[in-house]
């Protein structure tokens, strides 16, 4: 029992860590029509950019902050020079997904370049432990949670009560004739760009609080997860994102607690090799 | 030369070959076939682990200091041919990955995370293939009656391993110079209507799957024969994408290309720095060569797609017996027709179709309601109806390119409702389709080729078995398609890629396409739409011709004047219902019709 | 509230297309088309399949490259305009396929309609376009691709008059819709639409349904303009007749 309690504990934080994002990758999916596969390098090279605050002396949690504008820069920017381009000339999806690899060979190994093969960890403090229904979570632990809760929310609010958020959806389900309801979708995509990279520079960070040391190519295996939690969900659904995010996180840790931890991953992979099979529109999706 | 240039020359030649190899087998999956295949490297792994383990002793020797299955100890050659076989046994969990209709950017992401997964198995399963510190010591070819050490056997390793390159090549060319590549590229190009020419795309995606393996395999073996070391830090995923970037740059669809990719980017990139001066850190230089691949990629992909050495265009050659035939001859005399049908010799006015109750719903909405009609052979039967009143999508059903949601097909007698579309093909029905479906980047000649059923070098052994087992029948192939473009003046476009044609020029190659397929039941979907109106008359009349010699044949299409003059009988369609059937003059008559579709 | 209280600020708009010459890839599909709306003018085209009708709208939407020609609403040249500046300009644009946002409950495709507007006048646009098409209030919970066709066309008109556009751009409404329905539909709801005093064009495959309800017709085949004239004069028309009233087309008019 205290092993179910531990692992899910741990499970809950992977959840939320993912939950953030898969949002953020869904969403960018949903409305961009990209598959973004450079996601993972995008989450890390914003999670160096917290780190190189935080060595200057700067507090965590306001690195997390510049960390996610830096994401959502970067994301725009990602967008903007290599994507839009490419969509522009009705590049097919299979070209898309190779450019896509190839940023991330370029972010990733760009990275490493200036930052070299060793791993680093942020400094700040974990916080006392706190026992909190049988599962003992730091500090740290609980605000990321609270964080992803937070951010679930804001997503929710973002989508079923703002303009920006159904113009999203709109553009999302009909690109043509969001465009006949006068909606920019050129800015609506560009905005979907900045705010899916700010959870991704988001996501990051407290990817690499929670990992604790992390380094260029750190992400490459937790990209496997979100794409898992993405396609269970079914791609583009937000929601989906969410449940999947949480599935997976939790199946992830409880099979590392009762299998081996080395192979933590493999069930992400397996759920997502079903899905790909089985139903690549989610389990929530239509057939 | 010196011994250390020597080395250094073999070195450079097997990692060119080995590079050769796989840029060849990804080129045949990727550039012919277009399978994504973002695991290639796994079937590389596959072959190099085999190969290992098939030539060391087991564990137990060298005081057990790595653990592994196997340890055969098998003698040359076995090692490397076990490491085809199991490249190309590993592909075999993939095919229902791409067998489905799946997206083909999903499809890729499942293998580049299969790639993934299986480094991380490999890596932390220890004592299967040893975990992350790999193999070493792996015993080179012949090591035990030959010195490896020797020049004369390093330049032997250089000679095979051009040789095998050579080879490979050779097969790669000899399966995609042939009617079966032909069936690839057409599946590449559109794979719904391939399969709707009776293409088996399971089939021929597994293939691929399976023969890229194995040549990938083969890759593997040749390099651990030569390194004598092999761990799960040689084959990461990003190595994939190394690969792709090869067979992009080098041009997609040519094998030459891959060659050239092959020598250009993994072996000139490794190369290269080594006359780079050392600076920085340690893995600096490295990581600079991931971010000049990863910008190779982009910038080709954004700048010249096509790569160095483009898909080259297979110029055909017609035969020139047959320029003879005038515009005054009809198809009736050229050697085209029905298939011989399973109902051969029973009376002229059979049923050859029967829809019993046929229904499709998408979503809640039933776009084709309860339907039931029977087609005689030999009839051109017109199908009429409103926009949005199901005949296309009856079309679909009939030809399985749809599955019914309800009723029944039976087709001469036979029970085909849950047949596949490839199959019906097969059985002589096929379709058209109401949007531009021609294979773009085959040219005219090859699209009219691409229809032929029972080719004898479409099968895989076919075209394995070389130009000798199919010309003669590729000879009459092209006679009877050279003809048919005589017939509707597209001679001179023979050679013309079908993507590069007019609106109403892509409409004449699909039907003549259709044609060549030598339907028993055609089914066509607006043939004319986008046809001048002589042409239009002239495809009718041959139509009307092709029908009087046993041809069924039934035709969706809008402008009355065409039912009119060649459709008997003509079934009219209303939301998703048949509403009528006869003779078209007196459906004129009759006032549901003239409400539902003449008039509205 | 009755359906005058719909009535456009703007009024109705004229639009008068010249010699437009539009299609994809280079290729054109509507050759020189010559065609005008007059304020508060119902217009229909008429013609068969393939013959340019949907790309003519899309032309003058935007959605389709235009080669040569002009396109003026009111008076001022929208010729090339991207379709979110063409509904600026005051057109409200039905497409045939796809018209409505399927993951969307009714309530928030509406909103979309009125995403140009204000934010504190939706809700009472909403109220207005309901009071003008009454049966959508009890779907405006619902999402729209779980509602049934003619729904989902009166969802696509609501959502187009939420704006209370100047020119109302429809493209077969009627397409897949059962003739009862269909019939309905042009009856009424194209009448409640004009009845906002805005001008309406139409492209129609029903033929003798649009006709009762136009001011004047433009026959279209092979993309070109081929007749053209008010409903009595085109009933009257032999040739017209011939075409769609149940006569045979001549194959050497249908054009290339």
């Amino acid at each position: 029992m205290e092993i179910f309690l531990a692992s899910f504990g741990f499970g809950l934080i992977t959840a939320a860590v993912l939950a953030i994002a898969a949002v953020g990758f869904t969403l960018q999916f949903g409305v961009t029509d990209v598959l973004n596969l450079a996601f993972g390098a995008v989450m890390i090279a914003a999670a160096y950019v917290a780190y190189w605050l935080n060595q200057a002396g700067l507090d965590i949690w306001l690195g997390l902050l510049v960390a996610s504008v830096a994401g959502a820069a970067l994301s725009w920017l990602l967008n903007t020079v290599v994507y839009a381009p490419f969509q522009r000339r009705h590049a097919s999806p299979i070209a898309l997904v190779i450019v896509a690899l190839g940023m991330t060979l370029i972010i990733e190994f760009g990275l490493q370049a200036i930052v070299g093969g060793t791993s680093v960890s942020y400094t700040m403090a974990s916080g006392r432990t706190v026992q909190a229904g049988g599962l003992q979570l730091t500090v740290v632990q609980l605000v990321i949670m609270a964080l992803a809760i937070a951010v679930m929310v804001c997503i929710h609010v973002l989508l079923t009560y703002t303009r920006l958020g159904k113009a999203m959806r709109a553009t999302a389900a009909n690109r043509p004739l969001a465009r006949t309801c006068g909606i920019r979708s050129g800015r609506v995509i560009n905005l979907t760009w900045l705010i899916s990279g700010a959870l991704c520079g988001c996501a990051g960070t407290v990817f690499a609080m929670n990992a604790g040391s992390f380094n260029a190519t750190s992400a490459d295996l937790f990209l496997i997860l979100i794409l898992a939690a993405v396609f269970l969900g079914g791609p583009g659904r937000a929601y989906g994102a969410m449940l999947g995010a949480i599935v997976i996180g939790l199946a992830t840790e409880i099979s590392a607690a009762y299998v081996t931890p080395s192979y933590k991953d493999v069930i992400a992979f397996l759920l997502l090799f079903v899905m790909l099979a089985w139903r690549p529109t989610g389990v929530l999706g239509a057939s | 030369m010196s011994d250390a240039v020597v080395f250094y020359t073999v070195t450079l030649i097997v990692y060119g070959v080995v590079d050769v190899i796989a840029c060849l087998g990804l080129s045949q999956q990727f550039g012919v076939a277009g399978v994504t295949n973002f695991g290639f490297i796994i079937f590389q792994a596959a072959g190099a682990y085999t190969a290992s383990v098939l030539s060391l002793p087991s564990d137990h020797a060298n005081g057990g200091f790595q653990l592994y299955v196997g340890g055969l100890n098998l003698p040359f050659p076995l090692p490397w041919i076990g490491a085809a076989i199991v490249g190309g046994l590993v592909a075999l969990p993939f095919v229902f990955l791409v067998g489905k209709r799946l997206r083909g950017d999903y499809v890729a992401i499942g293998l580049l995370v299969a790639a993934v997964m299986a480094n991380l198995i490999v890596t932390n399963y220890r004592s299967f293939l040893n975990g992350a510190a790999g193999l070493s010591l792996v015993p080179s070819p012949l090591q035990s009656r030959l010195n490896p050490q020797s020049l004369r056997y390093q330049w032997g390793y250089a000679v095979v391993g051009i040789l095998l390159a050579l080879l490979t090549f050779w097969f790669c060319r000899r399966l995609t110079e042939s009617p079966y590549g032909r069936a690839l590229r057409a599946m590449r190009e559109n794979d719904l209507v391939a399969d709707s020419l009776g293409k088996n795309l399971r089939v021929l995606r597994a293939q691929m799957l399976v023969v890229g393996g194995a040549i990938a395999g083969l890759s593997g073996g040749v390099l651990v024969g030569f390194i004598n070391l092999w761990a799960p830090s040689a084959w990461g995923y990003a190595e994939t994408i190394v690969l792709f970037a090869a067979v992009i740059i080098g041009g997609a669809g040519n094998h030459l290309g891959a060659v050239l990719g092959a020598i250009l980017v993994p072996l000139g990139f490794e190369e290269a720095t080594r006359f780079v001066p050392a600076f920085g850190p340690p893995g600096l230089i490295p990581a600079f060569q991931w971010v000049a691949i990863g910008l190779l990629v982009v910038i080709f992909l954004r700048l010249r797609p096509q790569g160095i050495l483009p898909e080259r265009r297979r110029r055909l050659a017609t035969p020139a017996a047959v320029s003879g035939l005038t515009t005054g001859d009809s198809l009736a005399s050229l050697p085209l027709g029905r298939r011989p049908g399973p109902s051969h010799g029973r009376d002229r006015h059979d049923d050859v179709l029967e829809v019993r109750g046929v229904s499709r719903e998408f979503g809640g909405v039933r776009a084709v309601d309860d339907v039931s009609f029977v087609l005689k052979e030999g009839h051109l039967t017109g199908l009429i109806g409103p926009n949005g009143a199901g005949k296309s999508t009856t079309l679909a059903l009939l030809a399985g390119t749809v599955p019914v949601t309800g009723g029944r097909i039976v087709y001469r007698g036979q029970d085909i409702t849950t047949m596949p579309a490839y199959q019906r093909a097969r059985h002589g029905i096929i379709r058209t389709f109401q949007l531009a479906s021609e294979f773009k980047r085959l040219t005219v000649l090859e699209n009219l080729l691409s229809a032929v059923p029972d080719q004898p070098g479409e099968s895989f052994m076919g075209a394995v078995a070389g130009r000798r087992h199919w010309r003669a029948a590729e000879k009459v192939h092209l006679a009877d398609a050279a003809a048919l473009l005589e017939r509707f003046g597209l001679s001179a476009q023979s050679n013309a890629y079908a993507g590069e044609l007019s609106g109403g020029q892509r409409r004449l190659v699909e039907i003549m396409r259709a044609l060549m397929a030598r339907p028993d039941l055609l089914l066509l979907d607006e043939p004319m739409a986008g046809v001048h109106p002589e042409l239009a008359a002239l495809i009718g009349e041959e139509l009307l011709r092709l029908c009087s010699r046993g041809m069924t044949i039934v035709m969706v299409e809008h402008e009355l004047s065409y039912m009119d003059r060649f459709c008997d009988p003509v079934i009219v369609m209303s939301e998703g219902r048949v509403l009528a059937e006869g003779a078209m003059t007196d459906l004129r008559r009759r006032p549901e019709v003239v409400e539902a579709y003449l008039v509205g | 509230m009755s359906a005058d209280s719909g009535r456009a600020s703007r009024g109705g708009a004229s639009l008068v297309v010249h010699k437009l010459t539009d299609g994809y890839d280079g290729r054109p599909v509507v050759h020189s088309v010559d065609l005008t709306v007059l304020p508060g003018e119902i217009v229909s085209i008429v013609g068969p399949n393939g013959s340019g009708k949907s790309s003519l709208l899309k032309g003058i939407m935007g959605e389709v490259p235009i080669h040569e020609g002009r396109v003026e609403l009111d008076g001022r040249d929208i010729t090339g305009f991207a379709p979110e500046d063409v509904v600026r300009a005051g057109v409200g644009y039905v497409p045939q396929v796809d018209d409505v946002f399927p993951p969307l409950t009714v309530r928030e495709n509406l909103e979309m309609g009125g995403y140009l507007l204000p934010a504190r006048q939706v809700s009472s646009r909403i109220d207005e376009v309901v009071a003008v098409f009454p049966a959508l209030e009890r779907l405006l919970p619902r999402r729209a691709g779980k509602i049934s066709g003619g729904e989902r066309k009166m969802l696509a008109f609501g959502r187009v008059l939420m704006l209370r556009p100047s020119l109302f751009v429809l493209d077969e409404p009627t397409a897949n819709l059962a003739p009862r329905v269909a019939a309905q539909l042009l009856d009424e709801n194209v009448r409640r639409l004009s009845s906002s005093g805005a001008s309406t064009l139409i492209v129609e495959q029903r033929a003798r349904a649009v006709l009762s309800i136009s001011d004047g017709t433009f026959v279209l085949t092979g993309g070109r303009v081929r007749m053209s004239g008010t409903p009595d004069e085109l009933a009257t028309d032999p040739a017209f007749v011939e075409s769609f009233l149940g006569g045979q087309t001549r194959a050497s008019d249908t054009g290339h």
